[in-house]
């Protein structure tokens, strides 16, 4: 669905992702730096044409909503989405990447994810949002769990990085633990 | 998908669905026993029209196939199937249920899933299959175990039974796992 909200975080701007952004998308999504963090490490580079496709498929489904991160100067770096949204079980999966490398490093993402998981809980009424990310992400990981996400589970060989099977993470933050924080 | 694989087993066969499985499926998901395990289980009680729906979206999900588990006598007593089929990453994750009650507890449901894993590591040629229940579904994670599926976490508060939230367990075994335990049933005898 379309992100209706603008959410202002301490230093980051979220606000909806617009077809505008698409070939940024293939941008960052094309960058090896980037993609080795991601499922896309398997698959094809990527296009416009792809990242329109997959654009309007999550604009049609009413449990996916995304925005793109925005520094405080309104450059964009990268994308933050809630996807698998479950009304009946609360919960979300969370998925986020800084596209922008330069921009690696600074908290950002933090900021990002402490926003949409205040959404997520207060607007959205979830109770439990979680994460699948690679068992060797560590600054991935550190981001997490400073936004109160706590290790779950190891998913052996959950999936592929460049043909080699790769661990992977579930990670979760429940609502009255957040919260707390 | 519809399957168009017939697999058989010692004891069980798995068949495609077909439209006529429909108000079977619609009575045992509707049964408050079965759905206890399942996600439905605070949902709306399923209709035939709510059952040709997913049926329609089901037929038409490329990353999602479904059999009926039937008897040696063919009589249908439950179904499986492999939905998030993501074949770049060689995974795809089982679901399970035996709505003929009388069937529970009998080996029926052990006997499909090791049918469907040498389907989903030979012809399909997926590396992980992994599933979710809950905590304490201890008749199947023992199922699951039997099958050669490993915990690999919990996943607190997972889902809502009743109203409360529920921890998942989160289970899965490796195409290499199942071919080491295939050959020492082999040599076993």
């Amino acid at each position: 669905m379309v992100a209706e909200a603008v959410l202002e975080a301490a230093t980051v701007r979220l606000r909806p992702l617009t077809e505008d952004d698409l070939p940024l998308l293939v941008r960052w999504s094309n960058d090896p730096d980037v993609r080795h963090w991601l499922h896309r490490s398997e698959r094809p580079p990527s296009t416009l044409e792809l990242e329109r496709e997959f654009h309007a498929q999550r604009l049609r489904d009413p449990s996916s909503v995304e925005w793109c991160i925005e520094t405080p100067d309104g450059g964009p770096i990268g994308v933050v989405r809630l996807r698998g949204i479950d009304e009946a079980h609360t919960r979300a999966e969370l998925g986020v990447y800084i596209g922008e490398k330069a921009c690696w490093g600074r908290g950002y993402g933090t900021d990002a994810i402490r926003r949409v998981l205040r959404f997520a809980f207060e607007e959205l009424a979830l109770r439990r949002v979680w994460l699948i990310t690679d068992a060797d992400n560590a600054r991935g990981i550190r981001c997490y769990e400073k936004c109160g996400f706590v290790q779950e589970g190891v998913l052996r060989g959950h999936r592929l990085r460049y043909g080699a099977p790769l661990d992977m993470l579930a990670m979760g933050v429940l609502r009255e633990a957040f919260a707390d924080g | 998908m519809i399957s168009e694989s017939i697999l058989q087993g010692k004891r069980v066969r798995l068949r495609p669905i077909a439209d006529e499985d429909l108000p079977l499926f619609a009575r045992w998901l509707n049964d408050p026993e079965v759905r206890y395990w399942l996600s439905m289980a605070d949902g709306p009680d399923l209709t035939l029209e709510s059952e040709e729906e997913w049926y329609e979206e089901m037929r038409a999900d490329p990353a999602t196939v479904v059999w009926c588990i039937e008897t040696e006598e063919g009589k249908p007593i439950g179904n499986l199937g492999l939905h998030a089929i993501d074949e770049a990453h060689g995974r795809a994750t089982l679901g399970i249920f035996i709505g003929e009650k009388t069937y529970w507890s009998r080996g029926y449901g052990t006997e499909a899933i090791r049918s469907l894993l040498g389907f989903a590591f030979g012809e399909m040629g997926l590396r992980r299959i992994a599933l979710g229940t809950d905590e304490d579904n201890a008749r199947g994670i023992r199922c699951y175990e039997k099958c050669g599926f490993v915990r690999e976490g919990l996943q607190r508060a997972f889902r809502l039974r009743g109203g409360e939230p529920v921890n998942g367990v989160v289970m899965a075994v490796l195409r290499e796992e199942w071919e080491r335990e295939a050959r020492g049933g082999d040599h076993g005898g």
